[in-house]
């Protein structure tokens, strides 16, 4: 199975993809981060640089807070945010060294260390999974059961587990349609149901003109099978040399998204900003939700669920042994081998 | 609030209301109406234009389909190799100027061939190949829709990078391998460039103010004239932002590909608006005109203003013409209103104004100048008979002196006698009456008399003259009372046609030893007062009324006084006084009133004091008869 955004990154070299992309591109622009003056003077400032998955969206509001409100600066980072996207493969960035920190799902981390990528975890922002599958009630899908026998479309790579275990778990055998990027084929009605992100895909369904009456959803994630998503990731050899930076990249950017959280018109706003500097084709109301879906998933929304920032043991167990399961890894590393959070004072 | 406004204003403000009424209504309805009707014209023009819009981008789009599906028909006729694959990719482009670039992307993987315009728009043509560098466009809408989907497929509207910001849609033909037709063997694409498109909806004259967009299937803005709203807003993220849930409804009837023609808030500035909506069939976009409200509305108001400007000066004319007539109406009213003030000024002799014509008015005119003759009659009537009622009432007034002469009014009347005291009054109803009562000394005698004429009046009071006059004569002659009432009442009855009569009292008092003689000719008996305090009748004696029939017998009684003893004559207008509940006094009520009176008290005082009980029993009715009392006291023991 090829790897999603491996293969976006290649397409977008060969020239083809540069009138698909959704992402317009503004050169190797950097984000720099304000200088706050409460911090301490620029000179003291360790310069480093974060690259993100995608571009700037809501699903990376604290580190865009975090830059905005000079959290970084007060933690002694001179932080730069590179975006990310399909041409852009963070693991290159971190290797080449033109970045030292990247953000990661917890599977594709997984996978990276297995094809031998020297990765160390450094906090888990994102504990809780926003997968789902998105079916048409008029196509009488009403329940789980239902997807039996229709045609389903699934995500490939790091995406794909977790759906292939919410159908074992249910017992069902869905005819699997592979999914790109879009929703055109569920809303083309080339599928009876398909893959979303709750904070993405499944608004975007509404932005469609789709009533939320309209559909079924089930979330895949369950507290016995919590799958951890976004989580911050340095090389080991990153981590080793100096561990406070990674102790204050953890810190700041879980500062900034508590910000976030107590601030969401603030965050829209600066989230907002970054969006148009980088001419992504979003619009507010879809950062809006994205941002009020996506907190539950850091913070939790009762006690003892998990704490924020941290990764759990029994969910990195869970994930690892459903990668392991579906061949997709030969074997994962040991929790303690796999995270540095523990000598760390994530808050 | 019209109480004090003359009639001519009240009816001119009245129909004037009324016709402003009329003519408000009248507005009201055209303005209603006009509007009703433009917009009736709008929604024909704007639909007509929306479909025309529609129909242009779909002319352009169909034209594309035709091309696509000939190269497919073609290429699924045979195998072709990659350079004839290039080849027939070249001449779709070069020789349809709609088309941006084309390409063959077969299934499975392999080399995809790909022509398309140069970026810098040199109208040179370059080849490229989608599956060079593993690119893997199988991932891509244009690939998997048309092999999950089974059919050609328009794709959802893209920006392309490296034609510069163009943006671009492309359609997309599965292919069959050849010989093989339930098999997918990879799609024949076409691209089109959408600026023509852009160009074309941003230039349409929608109205002076309104403009045109254009949404995809998904409602992804294509063209707006809110630039930063293309590709990234869709209609229901609009209406989401904007928490506007109509917009919504909006939007899923235009991506269902309906045409409507509904009230739109303008995304572009929020004024109401029209929005005209029709699909584009073969992409699944809607085409949408906007039509600020107000634009129409100015022409109606226009037209209202007009309309009501030219009522304004309709109703002022009205107002003129409405004040004319009105007064016209009302001028020979007041005319007469003027006359008959004079009139009541006691001007009968002024004529009324002529009025022309036979309506309301002039027969009220006519009605006035009769009221005003039989006035002036009557007043000079009324004058005559008043200047006879006054001469008979200063008649009356001089016999009513007269009578009042005929009796004895001083009193004490013997001041030289100690041994006899005596008051009288005479009350008659009207001016005068036919009551009297006389007394005279004669020597130790004294003669009493009180009587009362049948009726009342002028007849009542001459025949009381005679009465008197006839009685002192006899009564000198006679001393007697019996005899003296019988020659009177002969006297009285011969040729006594008018056939009155008198009821009479009359007696002597022998002053040195109180031996009292008496007859009574039908009058009411007087009462005794007893210096011991009863009061008690004068034994009733024989005798008719008096003048009423001839040869009639008198019986004489006789009585003795004590010292002090006081004897109260009177006439029947004392006992049948009336209360104003028309009750009579009565007999008994004056006998109970005599009994109450103070015995010490003088008969002038007894007199005034049985008046004043009178007065007061009568309680201001009005007297019905004449009243006469006469009180007489012999005090005994001679001179």
């Amino acid at each position: 199975m090829p790897e999603t955004e491996i293969s976006m990154l290649r397409a977008f070299r060969s020239g083809r993809i540069m009138r698909i992309l959704p992402v317009v591109l503004c050169g190797m622009a950097m984000l720099s981060a304000p200088r706050s003056e409460a911090g301490p003077p620029a000179d003291v400032l360790k310069p480093v640089t974060l690259i993100l998955q995608w571009a700037p969206q809501s699903q990376f509001a604290g580190y865009y807070v975090a830059l905005d409100k000079g959290i970084y600066a007060k933690h002694g980072l001179d932080l730069t945010i590179l975006r990310g996207g399909p041409d852009r493969e963070q693991v290159d960035y971190l290797l080449r060294g033109r970045a030292q920190y990247a953000t990661r799902w917890l599977t594709t981390a997984l996978e990276d260390m297995d094809r031998g990528v020297p990765l160390k975890h450094v906090a888990q922002v994102i504990n809780r999974s926003n997968l789902a599958i998105v079916g048409w009630k008029d196509r009488g899908i009403e329940s789980a059961q239902d997807l039996s026998g229709r045609r389903v479309g699934v995500w490939e790579g790091q995406f794909r587990p977790p759906f292939i275990a919410f159908f074992k778990a249910h017992g069902i055998q869905p005819q699997v349609v592979p999914q790109n990027y879009s929703i055109n084929l569920f809303l083309r009605r080339g599928v009876e149901a398909c893959s979303a992100m709750i904070y993405n895909e499944y608004h975007m369904i509404y932005q469609a003109g789709v009533d939320e009456d309209e559909l079924a959803l089930f979330t895949l994630a369950s507290d016995d099978m919590p799958l951890p998503e976004d989580g911050i990731y340095c090389l080991r050899e990153t981590h080793e040399r100096d561990p406070a930076v990674s102790r204050a990249m953890a810190d700041a950017s879980m500062e900034g998204w508590r910000y976030a959280a107590e601030h969401p018109v603030e965050a829209l706003a600066i989230v907002m900003k970054y969006v148009r500097e980088a001419h992504v084709p979003t619009n507010r109301a879809h950062m809006k939700w994205m941002l009020e879906k996506i907190l539950p998933s850091i913070f939790p929304p009762r006690e003892g669920l998990w704490e924020p920032g941290r990764l759990c043991r029994k969910a990195y167990r869970k994930t690892a042994d459903m990668m392991v399961e579906q061949g997709l890894i030969r074997r994962a590393p040991a929790f303690e081998e796999f995270t540095a959070q523990e000598c760390l004072n994530v808050p | 609030m019209f109480r004090n406004v003359s009639i001519a204003v009240r009816m001119t403000v009245l129909i004037l209301a009324g016709a402003g009424c009329i003519l408000g209504a009248l507005i009201g309805y055209s303005y209603v109406s006009a509007r009703r009707l433009l917009e009736e014209e709008l929604r024909e023009k704007a639909q007509y234009l929306a479909d025309a819009t529609a129909c242009r981008i779909e002319v352009v789009e169909r034209a594309v389909e035709k091309v696509v599906q000939s190269g497919a028909f073609m290429l699924e006729d045979r195998e072709w190799d990659l350079e004839e694959r290039y080849r027939i990719l070249t001449g779709v482009v070069e020789r349809n100027p709609e088309i941006f670039g084309a390409a063959i992307a077969p299934s499975p993987h392999g080399p995809a061939p790909y022509v398309c315009r140069a970026p810098d728009r040199s109208g040179e043509v370059v080849r490229r190949d989608l599956s060079a560098e593993e690119y893997n466009y199988e991932i891509w809408d244009w690939f998997t829709l048309p092999r999950d989907l089974g059919r050609a497929v328009w794709t959802e509207p893209y920006f392309d990078e490296g034609g510069g910001e163009v943006l671009m849609v492309t359609y997309s033909v599965p292919l069959r391998r050849p010989g093989y037709p339930g098999e997918f063997a990879g799609v024949l694409t076409s691209d089109v460039a959408l600026e023509w498109l852009r160009e074309m909806i941003a230039s349409l004259t929608v109205g002076e103010a309104g403009y045109a967009f254009l949404i995809s299937a998904n409602g992804t803005f294509v063209s707006h004239p809110v630039a930063e709203m293309i590709m990234s807003e869709t209609v229901f993220s609009a209406a989401e932002d904007r928490e506007y849930p109509l917009l919504r409804e909006i939007g899923r009837s235009m991506t269902r590909g309906e045409t409507g023609f509904v009230p739109f808030n303008s995304l572009a500035n929020g004024k109401e608006s029209w929005l005209a909506y029709a699909p584009v069939r073969s992409t699944g976009w809607s085409v949408g005109l906007v039509f600020p409200r107000e634009e129409i509305l100015a022409v109606v108001l226009r037209l209202s203003r007009e309309v009501f400007g030219l009522g304004a000066i309709g109703f002022a004319l009205l107002l003129g013409v409405a004040l004319g007539i009105a007064r016209s109406i009302t001028r020979p009213l007041r005319e007469l209103e003027a006359a008959t003030r004079t009139l009541s000024k006691g001007q009968l002799d002024v004529p009324l104004p002529a009025i022309q014509g036979d309506d309301e008015v002039a027969h009220l005119a006519t009605s006035f100048d009769t009221m005003r003759r039989d006035l002036k009659r009557y007043v000079e009537d009324l004058r005559s008979t008043t200047a006879a009622k006054e001469r008979i009432e200063s008649e009356v007034h001089i016999a009513h002196s007269i009578q009042m002469s005929l009796v004895p009014r001083t009193f004490p009347p013997f001041p030289e006698r100690h041994d006899v005291e005596i008051f009288a009054i005479l009350e008659p109803a009207r001016e005068i009456g036919g009551d009297f009562y006389d007394f005279f000394l004669d020597d130790d005698w004294l003669y009493m008399v009180a009587g009362d004429v049948s009726g009342k009046g002028i007849p009542a009071a001459l025949f009381m003259a005679v009465t008197r006059t006839f009685l002192r004569s006899i009564w000198h002659e006679l001393k007697e009372p019996g005899p003296t009432l019988a020659r009177l009442n002969n006297e009285l009855a011969r040729d006594n046609d008018s056939s009155m009569f008198v009821t009479l009292f009359c007696a002597r008092v022998h002053l040195p030893t109180g031996r009292c003689d008496y007859a009574n000719g039908g009058h009411n008996p007087p009462y005794r007062l007893r210096p011991g305090g009863e009061v008690e009748e004068v034994p009733r004696v024989k005798g008719a009324v008096v003048g009423g029939l001839e040869d009639l017998r008198f019986e004489e009684g006789s009585l003795t006084f004590e010292p002090g003893e006081v004897l109260y004559l009177y006439t029947d207008g004392v006992t049948d006084a009336m209360d104003p509940e028309d009750r009579l006094s009565g007999d008994t009520w004056l006998k109970t009133q005599l009994g109450g009176l103070d015995r010490q008290a003088d008969c002038t005082k007894i007199v005034r004091e049985m008046r004043e009980r009178l007065r007061v029993f009568t309680r201001g009715a009005e007297q019905s008869d004449d009243i006469t009392m006469l009180a007489f006291r012999y005090l005994g023991g001679g001179s």
